[in-house]
Protein backbone atom coordinates (compact mmCIF):
# COMPACT_ATOMS: atom_id res chain seq x y z
CA UNK A 1 0.00 0.00 0.00
CA UNK A 2 0.83 3.45 -0.79
CA UNK A 3 -1.08 6.39 0.99
CA UNK A 4 0.52 9.92 1.31
CA UNK A 5 0.60 12.01 4.12
CA UNK A 6 0.05 15.13 2.73
CA UNK A 7 -0.06 17.35 5.77
CA UNK A 8 0.57 17.22 9.64
CA UNK A 9 -0.88 19.58 12.45
CA UNK A 10 -0.38 19.13 16.48
CA UNK A 11 -1.58 21.87 19.26
CA UNK A 12 0.86 21.61 22.29
CA UNK A 13 -0.24 19.29 24.33
CA UNK A 14 -0.84 19.71 28.84
CA UNK A 15 -3.31 20.65 31.02
CA UNK A 16 -4.80 23.18 28.45
CA UNK A 17 -7.99 24.97 30.43
CA UNK A 18 -8.40 27.92 28.29
CA UNK A 19 -9.12 25.95 24.98
CA UNK A 20 -12.17 23.66 24.28
CA UNK A 21 -12.54 20.45 22.79
CA UNK A 22 -13.59 21.96 19.21
CA UNK A 23 -10.82 24.67 19.92
CA UNK A 24 -8.24 21.44 19.93
CA UNK A 25 -9.85 19.88 17.39
CA UNK A 26 -9.86 22.47 14.53
CA UNK A 27 -6.33 24.06 15.61
CA UNK A 28 -4.93 20.98 14.56
CA UNK A 29 -7.38 19.81 11.72
CA UNK A 30 -6.45 23.51 9.79
CA UNK A 31 -2.75 23.65 10.59
CA UNK A 32 -2.36 19.83 8.97
CA UNK A 33 -5.17 21.56 6.05
CA UNK A 34 -2.46 24.45 5.67
CA UNK A 35 0.76 22.13 5.63
CA UNK A 36 -0.94 19.83 3.02
CA UNK A 37 -1.59 22.66 0.42
CA UNK A 38 -4.96 21.34 -0.08
CA UNK A 39 -8.07 23.73 -0.16
CA UNK A 40 -10.27 22.94 2.43
CA UNK A 41 -12.66 22.26 0.35
CA UNK A 42 -11.09 19.22 -1.58
CA UNK A 43 -11.51 17.25 1.93
CA UNK A 44 -13.65 14.51 1.05
CA UNK A 45 -14.26 12.68 4.44
CA UNK A 46 -13.67 13.71 8.00
CA UNK A 47 -12.28 11.02 11.00
CA UNK A 48 -12.37 12.21 14.52
CA UNK A 49 -10.40 9.39 17.00
CA UNK A 50 -11.41 10.13 20.63
CA UNK A 51 -12.31 7.86 23.73
CA UNK A 52 -13.76 9.53 26.19
CA UNK A 53 -15.72 12.74 25.71
CA UNK A 54 -19.03 11.38 25.37
CA UNK A 55 -18.58 10.13 29.28
CA UNK A 56 -16.93 13.12 30.68
CA UNK A 57 -18.53 15.77 29.29
CA UNK A 58 -21.87 14.41 27.42
CA UNK A 59 -21.23 15.08 24.40
CA UNK A 60 -21.64 12.68 21.17
CA UNK A 61 -21.46 12.61 17.78
CA UNK A 62 -18.38 13.72 17.43
CA UNK A 63 -17.56 13.16 13.52
CA UNK A 64 -20.38 16.01 12.52
CA UNK A 65 -19.69 18.27 15.26
CA UNK A 66 -15.95 18.61 14.29
CA UNK A 67 -16.64 18.37 10.70
CA UNK A 68 -18.83 21.35 10.59
CA UNK A 69 -17.29 23.24 12.76
CA UNK A 70 -14.49 23.31 9.71
CA UNK A 71 -17.37 24.24 7.68
CA UNK A 72 -17.70 21.08 5.81
CA UNK A 73 -20.65 19.25 5.22
CA UNK A 74 -18.44 15.79 3.86
CA UNK A 75 -18.70 12.47 5.26
CA UNK A 76 -17.81 12.07 9.05
CA UNK A 77 -16.78 9.25 11.05
CA UNK A 78 -15.94 8.69 14.83
CA UNK A 79 -13.88 5.79 15.71
CA UNK A 80 -13.14 4.83 19.38
CA UNK A 81 -10.72 1.94 20.62
CA UNK A 82 -9.72 3.68 24.04
CA UNK A 83 -5.97 4.28 23.66
CA UNK A 84 -5.93 2.62 20.37
CA UNK A 85 -8.35 5.16 18.62
CA UNK A 86 -6.08 7.86 17.30
CA UNK A 87 -4.08 4.64 15.06
CA UNK A 88 -7.31 2.46 14.42
CA UNK A 89 -8.64 6.16 12.72
CA UNK A 90 -5.71 6.32 10.39
CA UNK A 91 -6.02 2.79 9.52
CA UNK A 92 -9.94 3.11 8.23
CA UNK A 93 -9.03 6.25 6.82
CA UNK A 94 -6.55 4.48 4.86
CA UNK A 95 -9.09 1.51 3.85
CA UNK A 96 -11.39 3.99 2.66
CA UNK A 97 -8.32 5.66 0.30
CA UNK A 98 -7.34 2.38 -0.65
CA UNK A 99 -11.44 1.20 -1.95
CA UNK A 100 -11.28 4.67 -3.72
CA UNK A 101 -14.25 5.67 -2.00
CA UNK A 102 -12.69 9.06 -0.96
CA UNK A 103 -9.13 10.57 -1.83
CA UNK A 104 -8.57 13.43 0.48
CA UNK A 105 -9.08 12.54 4.31
CA UNK A 106 -8.38 14.37 7.12
CA UNK A 107 -7.86 12.52 10.66
CA UNK A 108 -7.96 13.97 13.42
CA UNK A 109 -7.48 12.69 17.16
CA UNK A 110 -8.30 14.78 20.15
CA UNK A 111 -9.25 14.43 24.09
CA UNK A 112 -9.89 17.06 26.99
CA UNK A 113 -9.45 15.24 29.72
CA UNK A 114 -8.31 18.07 32.58
CA UNK A 115 -11.63 19.52 32.95
CA UNK A 116 -12.42 16.67 35.73
CA UNK A 117 -10.93 15.06 38.81
CA UNK A 118 -8.25 12.37 39.33
CA UNK A 119 -10.98 9.84 40.32
CA UNK A 120 -13.55 10.69 37.31
CA UNK A 121 -11.12 10.41 34.85
CA UNK A 122 -9.17 7.17 36.59
CA UNK A 123 -12.83 5.93 35.97
CA UNK A 124 -13.53 7.18 32.67
CA UNK A 125 -10.40 5.24 31.56
CA UNK A 126 -11.42 2.34 33.03
CA UNK A 127 -13.84 1.73 30.44
CA UNK A 128 -11.46 0.31 28.25
CA UNK A 129 -11.22 -2.86 30.52
CA UNK A 130 -13.17 -5.45 31.28
CA UNK A 131 -16.83 -5.60 34.06
CA UNK A 132 -14.64 -7.90 36.39
CA UNK A 133 -11.47 -5.85 36.13
CA UNK A 134 -13.90 -2.49 37.03
CA UNK A 135 -15.54 -4.64 40.65
CA UNK A 136 -12.02 -5.44 41.27
CA UNK A 137 -11.23 -1.57 41.72
CA UNK A 138 -8.40 -1.88 39.53
CA UNK A 139 -6.93 0.82 37.05
CA UNK A 140 -4.48 1.39 34.10
CA UNK A 141 -1.81 1.78 35.90
CA UNK A 142 -2.82 -1.12 38.06
CA UNK A 143 -3.59 -3.20 35.17
CA UNK A 144 -0.02 -2.50 33.86
CA UNK A 145 1.49 -2.51 37.36
CA UNK A 146 0.42 -6.83 37.29
CA UNK A 147 2.32 -6.89 33.52
CA UNK A 148 5.53 -5.46 34.92
CA UNK A 149 5.52 -7.26 38.24
CA UNK A 150 4.97 -10.50 36.24
CA UNK A 151 7.97 -9.72 33.90
CA UNK A 152 10.09 -8.66 36.91
CA UNK A 153 9.33 -12.29 38.32
CA UNK A 154 10.35 -13.67 35.18
CA UNK A 155 13.28 -11.77 33.97
CA UNK A 156 14.56 -10.09 36.80
CA UNK A 157 13.49 -7.22 34.90
CA UNK A 158 14.46 -3.71 37.90
CA UNK A 159 12.78 -0.28 38.66
CA UNK A 160 15.96 1.35 37.09
CA UNK A 161 15.06 -0.33 34.05
CA UNK A 162 11.63 1.42 34.23
CA UNK A 163 12.74 4.43 35.11
CA UNK A 164 15.51 4.58 32.00
CA UNK A 165 12.66 4.55 30.16
CA UNK A 166 10.96 7.73 31.86
CA UNK A 167 14.46 9.44 31.63
CA UNK A 168 15.25 8.93 28.26
CA UNK A 169 11.99 10.00 27.16
CA UNK A 170 11.97 13.37 29.50
CA UNK A 171 15.12 13.92 27.23
CA UNK A 172 13.24 13.85 24.63
CA UNK A 173 10.89 15.88 25.28
CA UNK A 174 13.00 18.76 26.78
CA UNK A 175 13.70 19.22 23.09
CA UNK A 176 10.01 18.86 22.05
CA UNK A 177 8.30 22.58 22.31
CA UNK A 178 4.60 20.45 22.42
CA UNK A 179 5.28 18.33 25.01
CA UNK A 180 3.40 18.48 27.72
CA UNK A 181 6.83 17.98 30.49
CA UNK A 182 9.87 19.15 28.09
CA UNK A 183 12.20 19.20 30.88
CA UNK A 184 14.90 16.39 31.30
CA UNK A 185 14.81 14.00 35.09
CA UNK A 186 17.55 12.34 36.99
CA UNK A 187 16.85 8.29 37.58
CA UNK A 188 16.68 9.17 41.33
CA UNK A 189 14.09 11.61 40.74
CA UNK A 190 11.93 8.84 38.92
CA UNK A 191 12.95 6.31 41.78
CA UNK A 192 12.24 8.47 44.50
CA UNK A 193 8.85 10.05 43.22
CA UNK A 194 5.52 8.99 45.01
CA UNK A 195 4.42 5.30 44.69
CA UNK A 196 0.97 5.36 42.66
CA UNK A 197 0.89 1.51 43.01
CA UNK A 198 3.46 -1.09 43.15
CA UNK A 199 6.10 -1.17 41.40
CA UNK A 200 5.16 2.05 39.95
CA UNK A 201 5.69 5.75 40.86
CA UNK A 202 4.92 8.94 39.32
CA UNK A 203 7.69 8.58 36.96
CA UNK A 204 5.95 5.30 35.35
CA UNK A 205 3.00 6.50 34.62
CA UNK A 206 1.94 9.30 31.51
CA UNK A 207 -0.08 11.70 32.26
CA UNK A 208 -3.69 12.80 31.72
CA UNK A 209 -3.33 15.44 28.77
CA UNK A 210 -5.62 18.00 26.54
CA UNK A 211 -4.24 17.94 23.30
CA UNK A 212 -5.26 17.08 19.51
CA UNK A 213 -3.25 15.97 16.50
CA UNK A 214 -4.27 15.94 12.78
CA UNK A 215 -3.40 14.61 9.44
CA UNK A 216 -3.93 15.06 5.76
CA UNK A 217 -4.36 11.78 3.67
CA UNK A 218 -4.45 11.05 0.18
CA UNK A 219 -4.41 8.31 -2.43
CA UNK A 220 -3.41 10.71 -5.32
CA UNK A 221 0.23 10.13 -4.96
CA UNK A 222 1.00 13.10 -8.03
CA UNK A 223 -0.42 15.65 -5.27
CA UNK A 224 2.33 17.07 -2.46
CA UNK A 225 5.76 18.18 -2.66
CA UNK A 226 9.41 16.93 -3.09
CA UNK A 227 9.61 15.99 0.35
CA UNK A 228 6.97 13.33 0.39
CA UNK A 229 6.35 10.42 2.95
CA UNK A 230 3.81 7.43 2.89
CA UNK A 231 2.11 5.26 4.67
CA UNK A 232 3.35 1.91 3.13
CA UNK A 233 1.98 -0.39 6.05
CA UNK A 234 -1.40 -0.74 8.17
CA UNK A 235 -2.42 -3.58 10.44
CA UNK A 236 -4.59 -4.60 13.37
CA UNK A 237 -4.71 -7.24 15.64
CA UNK A 238 -7.31 -7.77 18.64
CA UNK A 239 -7.03 -9.62 21.38
CA UNK A 240 -8.87 -10.41 24.85
CA UNK A 241 -10.51 -7.05 26.98
CA UNK A 242 -9.52 -8.76 30.20
CA UNK A 243 -5.81 -9.45 30.79
CA UNK A 244 -6.33 -12.05 33.44
CA UNK A 245 -7.99 -14.49 30.18
CA UNK A 246 -4.75 -14.06 28.36
CA UNK A 247 -2.05 -16.58 28.09
CA UNK A 248 0.68 -14.89 29.25
CA UNK A 249 1.12 -11.35 31.20
CA UNK A 250 4.60 -11.86 29.61
CA UNK A 251 3.74 -9.94 26.41
CA UNK A 252 1.01 -8.23 23.74
CA UNK A 253 0.25 -10.77 21.19
CA UNK A 254 -1.27 -8.04 19.66
CA UNK A 255 1.96 -6.04 19.11
CA UNK A 256 3.64 -8.98 17.74
CA UNK A 257 0.53 -9.82 15.24
CA UNK A 258 -0.36 -6.43 14.06
CA UNK A 259 3.67 -5.96 13.29
CA UNK A 260 4.30 -8.67 11.03
CA UNK A 261 1.31 -8.03 8.96
CA UNK A 262 2.47 -4.54 9.01
CA UNK A 263 5.72 -5.06 7.95
CA UNK A 264 4.59 -7.83 5.18
CA UNK A 265 2.86 -5.39 3.94
CA UNK A 266 5.04 -2.27 3.61
CA UNK A 267 7.69 -5.33 2.13
CA UNK A 268 10.22 -4.48 5.11
CA UNK A 269 11.99 -6.34 7.89
CA UNK A 270 12.21 -5.05 11.54
CA UNK A 271 15.67 -4.32 10.90
CA UNK A 272 14.67 -2.12 8.18
CA UNK A 273 13.10 0.22 10.93
CA UNK A 274 15.19 3.44 11.30
CA UNK A 275 13.00 4.68 14.08
CA UNK A 276 10.06 3.83 16.29
CA UNK A 277 7.60 5.35 18.33
CA UNK A 278 5.72 3.06 20.77
CA UNK A 279 2.91 3.33 23.24
CA UNK A 280 5.10 3.78 26.76
CA UNK A 281 2.16 4.62 28.44
CA UNK A 282 3.67 2.93 31.31
CA UNK A 283 6.98 2.42 31.36
CA UNK A 284 6.81 -1.11 31.24
CA UNK A 285 4.90 -1.15 28.13
CA UNK A 286 7.77 0.22 26.11
CA UNK A 287 10.12 -2.75 27.66
CA UNK A 288 7.27 -4.90 26.17
CA UNK A 289 6.90 -2.66 22.55
CA UNK A 290 10.70 -3.12 21.78
CA UNK A 291 10.50 -7.21 22.69
CA UNK A 292 7.10 -7.55 20.97
CA UNK A 293 7.96 -5.82 17.96
CA UNK A 294 11.25 -7.90 17.63
CA UNK A 295 13.86 -5.76 18.42
CA UNK A 296 14.99 -7.56 21.06
CA UNK A 297 15.00 -10.80 22.74
CA UNK A 298 11.94 -11.85 25.58
CA UNK A 299 13.12 -10.41 28.75
CA UNK A 300 15.89 -8.34 27.43
CA UNK A 301 13.85 -4.98 26.66
CA UNK A 302 15.04 -3.15 29.96
CA UNK A 303 18.84 -3.81 29.06
CA UNK A 304 18.50 -2.95 25.35
CA UNK A 305 16.85 0.56 26.59
CA UNK A 306 19.66 1.13 29.07
CA UNK A 307 22.06 0.72 26.83
CA UNK A 308 20.84 3.95 24.85
CA UNK A 309 20.21 1.95 21.97
CA UNK A 310 17.28 3.53 21.42
CA UNK A 311 18.53 7.00 22.80
CA UNK A 312 18.34 10.34 20.70
CA UNK A 313 22.16 8.83 18.72
CA UNK A 314 21.77 6.00 19.51
CA UNK A 315 21.06 3.18 16.54
CA UNK A 316 17.26 3.03 16.56
CA UNK A 317 16.02 5.84 18.60
CA UNK A 318 12.69 5.58 19.81
CA UNK A 319 9.76 8.06 21.09
CA UNK A 320 11.27 10.99 20.25
CA UNK A 321 8.22 13.05 20.48
CA UNK A 322 8.89 11.90 24.43
CA UNK A 323 6.37 9.23 23.94
CA UNK A 324 3.40 9.27 26.31
CA UNK A 325 5.20 9.61 29.19
CA UNK A 326 6.58 12.66 28.58
CA UNK A 327 5.26 14.24 25.59
CA UNK A 328 1.90 13.96 27.08
CA UNK A 329 -0.81 11.37 26.11
CA UNK A 330 -4.44 12.59 24.95
CA UNK A 331 -5.80 9.64 24.35
CA UNK A 332 -7.26 9.37 20.91
CA UNK A 333 -4.33 12.09 19.64
CA UNK A 334 -1.95 9.57 20.57
CA UNK A 335 -1.89 7.72 17.90
CA UNK A 336 -2.26 10.55 15.20
CA UNK A 337 0.94 12.44 17.24
CA UNK A 338 3.34 9.11 16.97
CA UNK A 339 2.39 9.13 12.98
CA UNK A 340 3.77 12.56 13.03
CA UNK A 341 6.39 12.95 14.64
CA UNK A 342 8.24 9.91 12.34
CA UNK A 343 6.72 11.73 9.27
CA UNK A 344 8.76 14.45 11.12
CA UNK A 345 12.03 13.18 11.37
CA UNK A 346 11.65 11.72 7.87
CA UNK A 347 11.11 15.04 6.36
CA UNK A 348 13.70 16.90 8.68
CA UNK A 349 11.52 18.91 10.08
CA UNK A 350 12.17 17.57 13.99
CA UNK A 351 14.47 20.17 15.02
CA UNK A 352 16.50 20.04 17.99
CA UNK A 353 15.45 16.38 18.19
CA UNK A 354 16.21 15.99 14.56
CA UNK A 355 17.99 11.93 13.86
CA UNK A 356 19.81 11.14 11.16
CA UNK A 357 19.32 9.60 8.22
CA UNK A 358 16.10 7.95 8.60
CA UNK A 359 13.88 6.53 5.76
CA UNK A 360 11.87 3.81 7.66
CA UNK A 361 9.67 4.39 11.00
CA UNK A 362 7.13 2.13 13.04
CA UNK A 363 4.13 3.60 15.31
CA UNK A 364 2.97 1.53 17.49
CA UNK A 365 -0.33 2.19 19.08
CA UNK A 366 -2.21 0.31 22.04
CA UNK A 367 -5.83 0.42 23.00
CA UNK A 368 -6.53 -0.46 26.97
CA UNK A 369 -3.97 -3.44 27.92
CA UNK A 370 -2.97 -4.73 24.74
CA UNK A 371 -6.44 -5.81 23.12
CA UNK A 372 -6.33 -3.60 20.44
CA UNK A 373 -2.85 -3.04 18.50
CA UNK A 374 -2.66 -0.75 15.58
CA UNK A 375 1.24 -0.95 13.66
CA UNK A 376 1.84 1.83 10.85
CA UNK A 377 4.65 1.41 8.48
CA UNK A 378 5.82 4.93 7.23
CA UNK A 379 8.62 5.70 4.80
CA UNK A 380 10.37 8.02 2.43
CA UNK B 1 -23.66 3.89 39.42
CA UNK B 2 -24.91 0.02 38.96
CA UNK B 3 -28.39 -0.33 37.70
CA UNK B 4 -30.56 -2.70 39.88
CA UNK B 5 -31.23 -4.87 36.77
CA UNK B 6 -27.14 -5.39 36.26
CA UNK B 7 -26.95 -6.44 40.27
CA UNK B 8 -29.79 -9.13 39.76
CA UNK B 9 -28.86 -10.39 36.64
CA UNK B 10 -24.83 -10.85 38.28
CA UNK B 11 -25.55 -12.18 41.61
CA UNK B 12 -27.08 -15.26 40.25
CA UNK B 13 -23.91 -16.81 39.48
CA UNK B 14 -22.02 -15.04 43.09
CA UNK B 15 -23.11 -18.26 44.66
CA UNK B 16 -20.95 -20.51 42.43
CA UNK B 17 -17.63 -19.05 43.67
CA UNK B 18 -18.52 -19.17 47.06
CA UNK B 19 -15.86 -20.79 49.48
CA UNK B 20 -13.75 -21.60 46.41
CA UNK B 21 -10.10 -21.85 47.13
CA UNK B 22 -7.36 -20.87 44.43
CA UNK B 23 -3.88 -19.42 44.49
CA UNK B 24 -2.50 -16.17 43.63
CA UNK B 25 -0.60 -15.85 40.60
CA UNK B 26 0.60 -11.48 40.47
CA UNK B 27 -0.73 -8.64 43.13
CA UNK B 28 -0.79 -4.88 42.97
CA UNK B 29 -1.25 -1.89 45.72
CA UNK B 30 -3.35 0.55 44.18
CA UNK B 31 -3.18 3.90 45.96
CA UNK B 32 -4.71 5.86 43.27
CA UNK B 33 -8.38 5.07 42.60
CA UNK B 34 -11.69 5.02 40.37
CA UNK B 35 -14.76 6.55 41.86
CA UNK B 36 -16.04 4.16 44.57
CA UNK B 37 -12.64 3.00 45.88
CA UNK B 38 -11.38 6.26 47.04
CA UNK B 39 -12.16 5.23 50.44
CA UNK B 40 -10.21 1.52 50.37
CA UNK B 41 -7.02 2.90 49.21
CA UNK B 42 -3.99 1.70 50.09
CA UNK B 43 -5.74 -1.61 48.45
CA UNK B 44 -4.28 -4.63 46.80
CA UNK B 45 -5.88 -6.11 43.67
CA UNK B 46 -4.29 -9.22 41.81
CA UNK B 47 -4.80 -12.01 39.39
CA UNK B 48 -5.53 -15.32 41.13
CA UNK B 49 -6.48 -18.86 39.71
CA UNK B 50 -9.58 -20.66 40.21
CA UNK B 51 -10.66 -24.09 38.93
CA UNK B 52 -7.77 -23.05 36.19
CA UNK B 53 -9.34 -19.92 35.48
CA UNK B 54 -7.23 -16.78 35.72
CA UNK B 55 -9.33 -13.82 36.81
CA UNK B 56 -8.73 -10.43 38.53
CA UNK B 57 -10.20 -9.68 41.79
CA UNK B 58 -9.46 -7.62 45.24
CA UNK B 59 -7.28 -9.15 47.73
CA UNK B 60 -8.95 -8.74 51.68
CA UNK B 61 -8.05 -9.10 54.84
CA UNK B 62 -4.59 -9.77 54.01
CA UNK B 63 -1.28 -8.08 55.13
CA UNK B 64 1.30 -7.53 52.49
CA UNK B 65 4.20 -10.03 53.70
CA UNK B 66 1.74 -12.57 52.72
CA UNK B 67 1.45 -11.46 49.42
CA UNK B 68 3.45 -14.07 47.32
CA UNK B 69 3.46 -16.03 44.28
CA UNK B 70 1.38 -19.50 44.82
CA UNK B 71 -0.30 -17.88 48.00
CA UNK B 72 -3.11 -19.85 48.67
CA UNK B 73 -6.37 -18.07 48.97
CA UNK B 74 -10.37 -18.33 49.36
CA UNK B 75 -13.27 -16.59 47.46
CA UNK B 76 -14.98 -14.43 49.99
CA UNK B 77 -18.56 -12.12 49.02
CA UNK B 78 -17.56 -8.54 49.90
CA UNK B 79 -19.23 -5.13 49.36
CA UNK B 80 -17.96 -3.53 46.13
CA UNK B 81 -17.16 -0.08 46.45
CA UNK B 82 -18.84 2.82 48.20
CA UNK B 83 -22.58 2.73 47.37
CA UNK B 84 -24.47 6.59 47.10
CA UNK B 85 -26.94 7.03 49.50
CA UNK B 86 -29.70 6.56 46.90
CA UNK B 87 -27.64 3.29 44.95
CA UNK B 88 -28.26 0.06 45.36
CA UNK B 89 -25.26 -1.76 47.46
CA UNK B 90 -23.58 -4.22 45.06
CA UNK B 91 -21.80 -7.16 46.76
CA UNK B 92 -19.61 -9.38 44.78
CA UNK B 93 -16.55 -11.36 45.25
CA UNK B 94 -12.94 -10.80 47.02
CA UNK B 95 -10.35 -13.35 47.84
CA UNK B 96 -8.53 -13.78 51.26
CA UNK B 97 -5.25 -15.31 51.93
CA UNK B 98 -5.80 -18.51 53.93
Amino acid sequence: MRIQILGTGITKFGELWSKSLLDLATDAALEAINDSRLSINQIDAVFVANMIYGKIANQDHLGALITSALGLKCASFRVEAACASGGLAVHLACQSLMAGTYKNVLVVGVEKMTDVGISEITSALMGAGSDMERKAGLTFPGLYALMAKAHMAKYGTTKKHLAAVSVKNHYHASMNEKAQFPFEITEEKALNSPEICSPFTLFDASPITDGAAAVILSSDLTSGSTNNVYITGSAVASDTVDLAARDSLLELRATKEASVKALKQAGVEIKDIDIAEVHDCFTIAEILAMEDLGFCKKGEGGDFIKKGITRLGGKMPVNTSGGLKACGHPVAATGLKQIIEIADQIRGRAGKRQAEGINCGLAHNVGGSGATVVVHIIQS
Amino acid sequence: MTKPAEIWREHKKLHSYLGKQGKLLVWTKILVAPVGFEHQTPYFVGIVILDGERMPVQIVDADEKQLKPNQKVEVVIRKIGKAKSEDVIEYGIKVKPI
